[in-house]
């Protein structure tokens, strides 16, 4: 499922942690709207290289990185020691 | 009860069959729960969604270190499709990198159906290391 939501908190010794909950679906908007623009440019590059080069690769790029994205939901990373503390959590 | 064991059992009434032989014959089609317990094995393990990687400091630790990783198979699955990506130049380095482990291994001859096979099969592992930090690797 895409994550609609990313936590962040962050603990290190001798100051004051913080914790933050991201909109990441501000970010999927922002690069969905990025990858339409590249668009043309990627199916360009794809032609002119189909005979020798990445070509029909560079195609698959999209959707991989949208099933890389969409499962991104449920990775949590919870890392810490007696005061160092990060957490990265994808809901 | 299947159709083999019911065959048997009924050439034994018959008297076709000694008892002997029909218990070989019994074990050779093997035990009707044995199937149904794989299969339901087989269920559980296709539920399980997330890699989990825990780190736990155990009572000698000095670093009290704790990791907590979560990974969506998916996301495994997904990730591993980028292997496609990796550059013919980078597979030497990796192939030389492997060598030096000695690991005899060719990421050319690797395919995504080999990867696959890895990453299906990796429901199957759970790993403890009592050391200075408990480590466990499983799914959920």
């Amino acid at each position: 499922m895409l994550p609609l939501l990313v936590r962040f908190k962050v603990k290190e010794p001798g100051r004051r942690g913080f914790g933050l909950w991201f909109p990441v679906i501000l970010i999927w908007i922002i690069l969905a709207a990025l990858m339409l623009v590249l668009l043309p440019f990627v199916l360009l590059a794809a032609l002119i290289t189909i005979w020798r080069g990445p070509g029909l690769k560079l195609l698959l790029v999209y959707p991989l990185l949208a099933a890389v994205l969409w499962h991104l939901g449920g990775l949590t990373i919870d890392v810490g020691q007696k005061e160092k503390a990060l957490l990265i959590d994808f809901i | 009860m299947n159709e083999e064991r019911r065959k048997i059992l009924d050439m034994l009434a018959r008297g076709k069959i000694t008892a002997d032989e029909a218990e070989k014959l019994l074990d050779a089609v093997g035990d009707p729960g044995t199937g149904a317990a794989a299969e339901t094995d087989t269920a559980v393990r296709r539920s399980w969604k997330y890699l989990r990687i825990q780190v736990e400091p155990g009572p000698n630790s000095e670093e009290d270190e704790r990791v907590n990783i979560r990974v969506p198979f998916k996301l495994i699955r997904a990730g591993l499709k980028f292997a496609a990506f990796i550059p013919r130049e980078a597979h030497d380095k990796v192939n030389k990198a492997f060598r030096e482990k000695g690991m005899d291994i060719d990421l050319a001859r690797i395919t995504p159906q080999d990867l696959e096979e890895i990453v299906s099969n990796l429901d199957d592992m759970t790993i403890e290391v009592d050391g200075k930090d408990k480590v466990r690797i499983f799914c959920e």
